[in-house]
């Protein structure tokens, strides 16, 4: 059976590329989707996608691409069959009562909370280059978008997140390095 | 969720089932399933079956080297549209058989998150493994697998990778 | 990089998926094999019904015998049986490995 050779062949581990992954692929979906629940199941039907295609996987790091550029379909997808608008809405994004002087320490959570509140394409966007690190080239192949696209949502995003966050009472010029 | 059907031996397939170790004694959980299995394969027909398994086809050779000198199969799976229809005691039942000294436990793993029991037993007799039997229970699920005759758990191990089943790690086994 | 992005790459680490996350998946897996990797059958990846009635009609049409056809049935059976045994094996291992971590 040719689909079993192959298989065979690159020696893949399903049970191991899971647990290699696993991280990557539910984190991509929980920041996205900012819902634990709703991340396990988008995850776990991307490692199922897996299994049903793994003949034509062809090493390790395609699976790894493979698994990647899925989780981002996927978790658009689980998004757009929500209702349109985000599932936090900025007026749940708490802001401070005064001006914040030292370093707020639920200021992780604010900013996934803003991230949520982007739209989809840019939302995406930061957690691909912020989770995975990757650059905006890379962005633009898991995407499917120009680099100059992914560049622009990058740098709006960011002016957009410096700007809710200083209506927050959090001083700008903390934000640069 | 894999629509499961019952299969029971038809045409004369289903003989004497005097290889059989311990008895299974879950009928009465039939009438409560949504789906079964049952597949009660004796000596004979593991060796008949064996003529017609292809050499050639990698999987098949796998399972023909497996089955030479095994007297029988014997699988009970039973799936349930909800929780709750089987008890311990079904399994109990199974399990007072598989206390007997040719019985040893060499595998017992409870889950109270998933509600999952997997058992694995191993028969011994004069040194040598003759037979293995398999309690894999979980809320809507229930399978008992008993293979009679010389077994190798490594090489029933070995064949997930085949038969459509993800190739998971193989651990040491206690 | 910035302040504000060395907080982001903060925010937005990898998080380690719920516990058992990866024995669900291969639990669930189990239940579905991968294409082109399913049961091992002569021909097609059809229904194991219409296989088996497939092989009725050719082993009829063929002028074989009822050997032929109960070797078939057998020979269906036996690999059913080593599927469901395996995959019960692979799974409680899985399980061994997830309560061992």
């Amino acid at each position: 059976m040719t689909q079993l050779e192959s298989v065979q062949q690159t020696g893949l581990d399903f049970g191991e590329l899971v647990r290699r992954h696993q991280s990557m692929v539910f984190s991509v979906c929980r920041h996205f989707l900012h819902d634990r629940d709703q991340a396990e199941d988008v995850a776990q039907e991307v490692f199922l996608g897996l299994h049903r295609n793994l003949e034509s996987i062809q090493s390790e790091a395609h699976a790894g691409h493979w698994l990647r550029k899925v989780a981002v379909q996927r978790s658009i997808d689980a998004g757009r069959r929500r209702q349109r608008r985000p599932q936090v809405a900025l007026a749940d994004v708490a802001e401070p009562a005064a001006e914040t002087a030292v370093r707020d320490p639920m200021l992780g959570e604010t900013l996934r909370r803003l991230i949520a509140t982007l739209p989809e394409t840019p939302r995406m966007v930061m957690v691909l280059r912020y989770q995975e690190d990757l650059e905006p080239a890379e962005i633009g192949q898991v995407m499917e978008m120009p680099v100059a696209t992914v560049k622009s949502h990058l740098q709006r995003s960011l002016a957009l997140l410096r700007e809710k966050l200083a209506r927050r009472g959090v001083r700008e010029e903390r934000w640069i390095g | 969720m894999k629509t499961w059907r019952t299969l029971t031996l038809a045409l004369g397939l289903a003989a004497a089932l005097s290889a059989q170790q311990f008895k299974f004694n879950l009928d009465h959980l039939a009438a409560k399933a949504s789906d079964t299995v049952d597949l009660s394969l004796n000596g004979a027909t593991l060796q008949f079956a064996a003529k017609f398994l292809d050499s050639k086809d990698p999987d098949e050779s796998k399972v023909k080297k497996l089955i030479a000198g095994l007297d029988g199969i014997y699988i009970r799976t039973f799936e349930f549209k909800r929780a709750g229809e089987w008890t311990e005691a079904d399994l109990e039942v199974i399990r007072k058989q598989l206390r007997s000294p040719e019985w040893s436990r060499i595998v017992g793993v409870k889950s109270s998150q998933d509600g999952e029991t997997d058992e694995i037993y191993m028969r011994n007799e004069n040194k040598k493994i003759t037979g293995l039997a398999i309690l894999a229970a979980e809320p809507k699920e229930i399978t008992v697998v008993h293979i009679a005759g010389p077994v190798d758990l490594d090489s029933l191990a070995e064949l997930g990778g085949h038969l459509g089943i993800p190739k998971v790690e193989i651990g040491k086994q206690k | 990089m910035d302040r504000l992005e060395q907080e982001l790459k903060a925010a937005l680490g990898r998080k380690d998926p719920p516990a058992g996350f990866a024995e669900r998946v291969l639990r669930e897996a189990a239940r579905a094999p991968a294409r082109g990797t399913a049961l091992p059958q002569r021909n097609r990846p059809w229904p194991r019904w219409l296989a088996a009635a497939a092989a009725v009609v050719l082993c009829a049409g063929a002028g074989l015998g009822y050997r032929q056809y109960r070797g078939e049935v057998a020979r269906q059976q036996v690999m059913q049986a080593f599927r469901i045994a395996s995959v019960k094996v692979n799974h409680i291992q899985t399980h061994v490995r997830e309560v061992e971590r």
